[in-house]
């Protein structure tokens, strides 16, 4: 006996030996986004990304804002990552409305991205050493994270939603003494991170699970159009800090980290020995920053762009983010679309899957530097 | 051989840790001290004061009542409503003053940097929490009065790593 089905819809052919399953939305250490995977025995057949659960409708809530009122709520897709989710949009409101940031707030606006990308970054590794089963991986991290929160806190006000990053430069100057406590601390964090090594990277645990691990060559990698550390973990130097700089990136002595495996544990370790990288940048801006002066740009009230579009893009700690600001002579923005590296990185998933075992998706999954709030808006 | 020799590694850097005082901070005893009275603005020179951005604090000698920290308020948290007060004051005609509702604000701090006379500053406060929905509500005379607080504990770091206080 045969049901009748309304026309155009089929039932699912169903092999006995292929499983599915639904790993999330609820929050299963995936974020709230679904993986739909088919299992053959221990082996992922296919994995099918449903991401949109957490879907804020950022970009429409841009046309009805001015534009200083727009920096709080686009800060929070990524509140680990705020300065540098703010960072675009400065840059390409800047352009819009014709402002000049004074040289010293563009210092200051680089010491605040690289701290809040060491920021991200320990949280990022927080989460991936819990994925893996290693919680002393995930308490250091977190501990030492304290120590970056601590100096934007000084700077900002704030622990995670800063608000820091204006049109014009930075809310407020420097505190009395930073220079000195933020020096000391990225001395102890940079001893501190070294520890890592023994502990987790040279941990053959970890080695075991992540080497040729959802290998993504370097064709694949450029096909697909993935970025950050995905990217450069695959073996392309690009990284728009040094394509195309921006501020003053072009002053800032650091290199950038690239490395030809393109397994999970290379995309693991390109953001780590970033982290050395931003600590450089953090002591080179410090030493070339002008002692005073003006830090912000006084903004008319209401400022209107002209009738002008924009695209400005950065490398955050996911990869590259950017901003294209549409206006038409208002105070508001008439079209913002912010293109977000977790969601150019989400399309690897099913590529990397196929033929992995089951207990190795999370170790592939959070590789991918991927962030459920960001990808959706 | 190797593998063994690596999680006898990996184990004995863990341990070296047992030797290191402790990073945490004990919340209730213990309170970590921040940078200046709390944020504010300087209008002149149109940049802020750095300091932590907790709950606000309003000079009713100065608000003339002009609702700019409402305006700025609107569209990000909606936190800010203009209510009367039975107060005379010769700059407030109007006799209104904000009123915050901490339920809602993000402690962005965009209604300091809007207010023109430097009448709303944010204070080091940051312990709000209460057990109805109404206490969070601040009326002007609450915002009024300054915080009383201890906040002493500061991180170290020296040889042994990293510490509270």
């Amino acid at each position: 006996m045969t049901t009748q089905l309304p026309p155009g819809i089929q039932l699912e052919k169903v092999d006995d030996r292929i499983m599915t399953l639904n790993v999330g939305p609820q929050h299963p250490g995936s974020g709230h986004m679904r993986l739909i995977i088919k299992v053959d025995g221990d082996y992922i057949v296919s994995c099918d990304p449903d991401p949109g659960y957490v879907h804020r409708g950022e970009e429409k809530m841009a046309e009805y804002r001015n534009y200083i009122q727009n920096i709080p709520h686009l800060e929070r897709p990524v509140i680990h990552d705020s300065s540098n989710i703010l960072y675009p949009y400065c840059l390409a409101t800047e352009e819009l409305l014709g402002i000049e940031v004074p040289e010293r707030a563009k210092y200051i606006r680089v010491i605040a991205a690289e701290l809040n990308r060491c920021i991200y970054t320990l949280y990022w590794l927080a989460i991936y050493g819990i994925f893996l089963g290693h919680s002393t991986m995930f308490m250091w991290p977190a501990g030492d994270r304290e120590l970056f929160i601590d100096l934007l806190e000084a700077m900002s006000g704030a622990r995670v939603t800063h608000a820091y990053l204006v049109p014009g430069g930075v809310r407020n100057d420097l505190p009395a003494n930073f220079e000195e406590r933020c020096l000391r601390q990225v001395d102890y964090f940079e001893k501190r991170i070294k520890e890592y090594q023994a502990i987790f990277y040279k941990n053959p645990l970890l080695i075991s699970r992540t080497e040729g691990t959802g290998v993504l060559s370097r064709t694949d990698a450029i096909r697909l159009g993935t970025t950050g550390s995905v990217l450069r973990a695959s073996g392309v130097n690009f990284d728009i800090r040094k394509k195309e700089p921006y501020d003053v990136y072009e002053n800032l002595d650091f290199e950038t980290v690239v490395m030809k495996e393109g397994d999970s544990y290379a995309r693991s370790y390109v953001p780590y020995l970033e982290m050395f990288e931003s600590c450089r940048i953090i002591r080179d801006a410090i030493r070339k920053m002008p002692k005073s002066g003006s830090v912000r740009t006084k903004l008319k009230p209401n400022p209107k762009g002209g009738n002008d579009e924009v695209y400005k893009r950065v490398e955050s700690g996911r990869g590259a983010l950017g901003y294209y600001i549409v206006s038409n002579n208002r105070p508001e923005p008439y079209r913002v679309k912010i293109s977000v590296g977790s969601f150019r990185n989400l399309i690897c998933m099913p590529y990397l899957l196929k033929g992995e075992l089951l207990g190795n998706m999370p170790a592939v999954y959070w590789s991918l530097n991927y962030w459920p709030v960001e990808a959706d808006r | 051989m190797s593998t063994a020799g690596g999680i006898i590694r990996a184990l004995n850097s863990g341990v070296k840790h047992l030797a290191i005082r402790r990073f945490t901070l004990r919340y209730p005893e213990q309170k970590l001290k921040f940078v200046g009275d709390g944020f504010q603005f300087n209008p002149d020179t149109g940049v802020g004061i750095a300091g932590l951005r907790g709950r606000h604090i309003l000079y009713h000698e100065h608000c003339t009542g002009c609702q700019l920290c409402s305006v700025a308020c609107e569209g990000i948290a909606e936190a800010i409503g203009m209510v009367k007060v039975n107060e005379t004051w010769k700059q407030n005609k109007k006799a209104i003053m904000p009123q915050i509702d901490y339920g809602k604000c993000v402690f962005c701090g965009l209604c300091v940097d809007a207010c023109p006379f430097y009448a709303l500053y944010m204070t080091n406060d940051y312990e709000l929490s209460s057990f109805t929905k109404s206490a969070l509500i601040y009326t002007p005379a609450q915002l009024g009065i300054k915080p009383k607080i201890s906040q002493d504990v500061e991180i170290k770091i020296d040889d042994r790593g990293a510490t509270h206080g």
